[in-house]
């Protein structure tokens, strides 16, 4: 374990005193995140996200109208592609024909409350008749339930598209109704399932995007660029001849290197909730499981790199090929759910798939796309198989 | 690794027969056969090329022999392994440390990697870098950097160390500091396995020198027996332009070799007469004796009587 550990110590003594690889660990992750956050932090506003929401309709409607249904259909509205292949704002689920509506809602809260819808409006019954009351008499407006998930911020993102449609609703619904005055008809009456005080924004989706990237940039590059060039200037070569061996140099390497991570972690969360606000509660069981898991996979992928490339600049060229599908394809920026079949099937193989919908869901910020299963076990499939090749293929020296 | 016991009784540390190692086409070690006495500096000396450092890099478990057999510590050995490096030093021809680590990390580095190791500061002093613990590698100048090497070559008190090439490059007063650390690990009782194309290096340290030359031993002995296999000759150098005549003149009894620099060579076993006669051959052809010397054989002759080619050719 000596070994391991003076090893581990190494990496990390020589990550710090370096300027380039301080740069690339510490510096640029921070760099990304305060431009990511001062950039997209209106992102919410604009329909380039999809969420998905349940609408139940109980309103039975009145004389002059059903305007349950008007709301329905404009909600409706939203969840059609574009005519010029814009992605819909909402995904929309409704009771079918003959369902028992009760259970369904009861089914959809409780989808909300673990994170697979973002947002159930329930239309009451009653609603049309209250409305004309409402509009008639100058009275309280009509109140349409939105139940949102707590501290989820793609939750509070389709609170807001809601309120934004309902206001336009609203409107329609005075002139349909011979009232033009600048009041308002119908509010929202908003509920939060699985409740909590804190009010999340973009950059609690961003934060957790932006320390995986950091995570991944460090192993994807920093790793083989490491090890391939301490091969090129024979540095590793000195290992060759002592009893050290190529797996317990990996370990070591691997756990300053995890270290490294730990550190580039902190410095991101620290920004992220001093700078930004970000409320991110990163220090949960599971979110840290994960982050340990990011580490480790884009490790194992950088030493997988570092045992196939002949060559530091061949190593860098791999880094390069395989950077662009694995972060574009793995949501960590953005939502991927409106990516084509194509993407769709790169994304499923994708370890960063997998831990960017994992450690978002840990933390809160947004649903799960995938069972937790899913997301612990593909990348631990991803380390295992690195791993040994990493370990039959890594080479101490040139051309040996 | 597969070992067996070795049958043979032998006070040698290390033997090798046979020793064979092919690059493509290339074979670049052909039957290299040698025994390391305990206690002792044996030296492979020889050219660029002759084969030394790839015969220690076999040796050392960096490459695998084709064919020949390696006796090490008593036992015979396929590959070089674990057991064995907890046993052996070696200071590589290339190779680098981490620029950015300081002194005394790299050999508390190294130490960690063996089941008993000396302590950092011991080594330090050893190699005398006591003033440098603390100052990064890539600060170090070429001596410092190969008296850390050394360092960690000691790191784990080995019975058999490998010394690959350990002055080339290096000032002459490196080269002395190094020497020094060598004299002092024989004196300490270690056994040295050398190799250099440095034919003062090798007389200075070595007990046993073997000379190899495109991949195969020619001679092995002490460096006084190899010398005077040249028998009782003497060997007078000097600079001219030319040397056209002078066999001629000095006889059937004398060498005459041509060197780099105008260097012209002649071995005699009559000194008298050919100093008689080069003094004769001057004044006739006009040429004089610059920068001449008279002295005696050294291994650097023995390669060129051997080979016809001189070592640092």
């Amino acid at each position: 374990m000596r070994d391991i550990v003076a090893v581990a110590r190494t990496q990390l003594a020589t990550a710090l005193r370096e300027r380039i690889t301080l740069f690339w660990f510490v510096l640029f992750p921070l760099f990304v995140l305060a431009l990511f956050g001062f950039i997209f932090a209106d992102i919410g506003e604009r329909a380039d996200l999809s969420f998905r929401v349940t609408v139940v309709n109980l309103d039975r409607g009145a004389a002059r109208g059903n305007f349950g249904s008007d709301v329905l259909a404009t909600l409706a509205g939203l969840a059609t592609a574009a005519p010029g292949g814009e992605a819909p704002l909402l995904e929309l689920r409704v009771p079918g024909e003959g369902a028992d509506v009760r259970a369904f809602t009861d089914a959809e809260l409780q989808a909300l409350r673990v994170g697979r819808r973002d947002a159930v409006v329930v239309i009451p019954d009653g609603f049309s008749e209250a409305l004309v009351a409402a509009v008639g008499s100058g009275s309280a407006a009509a109140a349409i339930e939105v139940h949102t998930s707590g501290g989820r911020t793609s939750s509070e993102m389709a609170l807001r598209v809601i309120e934004q449609v309902l206001a336009g609703v609203d409107r329609e619904i005075l002139v349909q109704l011979g009232q033009f005055d600048a009041g308002r008809a119908v509010i929202v009456d908003q509920a939060e399932v699985g409740a909590s005080d804190r009010t999340l924004a973009y950059i609690d989706f961003l934060v957790p995007g932006v320390v995986l990237m950091g995570f991944f940039v460090a192993g994807l590059f920093s790793v083989p660029g490491t090890i391939l060039f301490g091969r090129e200037n024979r540095v590793l070569r000195r290992y060759w001849v002592t009893p050290l061996s190529v797996p317990r140099f990996l370990a070591g390497f691997g756990l300053g290197h995890v270290a490294l991570c730990a550190l580039q972690f902190a410095g991101l969360w620290l920004l992220g909730r001093f700078a930004f606000g970000s409320q991110v509660d990163f220090f949960r069981p599971l979110a840290l499981v994960y982050l340990a898991l990011s580490a480790a996979t884009f490790l194992a992928i950088g030493f997988l790199v570092a045992a196939v490339a002949r060559t530091a600049n061949a190593g860098m060229a791999i880094a390069n090929i395989i950077n662009m599908p694995l972060m574009f394809l793995g949501g960590l920026f953005f939502p991927t759910g409106t990516m084509p079949p194509v993407l769709r099937a790169i994304m499923l193989a994708n370890p960063v798939s997998y831990l960017a919908d994992g450690l978002r869901a840990s933390v809160g910020v947004s649903v799960a796309a995938y069972s937790t299963a899913a997301s612990l076990g593909v990348p631990c499939a991803w380390i295992v198989g690195c791993a040994v090749v990493a370990s039959l293929r890594m080479k101490w020296d040139v051309g040996r | 690794m597969t070992t067996e016991v070795s049958e043979m009784d032998s006070p040698a540390l290390m033997k090798v027969s046979n020793l064979v190692k092919h690059y493509g086409d290339v074979r670049a070690v052909d039957g290299v056969s040698f025994a390391v006495p305990k206690s002792e500096v044996f030296t492979l000396l020889g050219p660029n090329g002759a084969g030394k450092t790839t015969t220690l890099e076999i040796l050392e478990g960096i490459r695998e022999a084709d064919a020949g057999e390696i006796e090490i510590f008593g036992e015979r050995v396929r590959r070089v392994d674990r057991a064995v490096k907890e046993r052996i030093g070696v200071l590589l021809q290339e190779g680098n440390f981490e620029p950015y680590l300081r002194v005394r990390e790299v050999l508390s580095l190294f130490a960690s990697f063996f089941r008993s190791a000396r302590s950092p500061a011991e080594m330090l002093k050893a190699v005398a870098l006591e003033e440098k613990a603390n100052a990064l590698v890539k600060t170090l100048s070429g001596g410092q950097k190969q008296r850390l090497a050394i360092g960690v070559a000691l790191i784990n008190d080995p019975e058999l160390v490998f010394l690959d090439e350990p002055t080339t490059g290096l000032d002459p007063q490196a080269r002395r500091n190094i020497w020094s650390i060598v004299s002092g690990l024989t004196a300490s009782g270690k056994t040295i396995i050398l190799t250099t194309h440095y034919m003062d290096e090798a007389e200075t340290l070595s007990q046993t020198v073997c000379i190899m030359d495109h991949g195969k031993v020619i001679a092995e002995g002490t460096p006084r027996e190899l010398t005077s296999r040249l028998g009782q000759d003497t060997i007078v150098e000097f600079v001219a332009p030319a040397e056209a005549g002078l066999p001629a003149a000095l006889g059937d009894r004398v060498r005459v070799a041509r060197g780099e620099g105008g260097l012209v060579s002649v071995t005699t076993g009559d000194l008298v007469s050919t100093l008689a006669g080069l003094l004769d051959w001057s004044r006739s052809s006009g040429h004089a004796l610059a920068e001449m010397t008279v002295r005696q054989p050294n291994l650097e002759d023995v390669f060129l009587s051997l080979t016809g080619r001189r070592l640092r050719a």
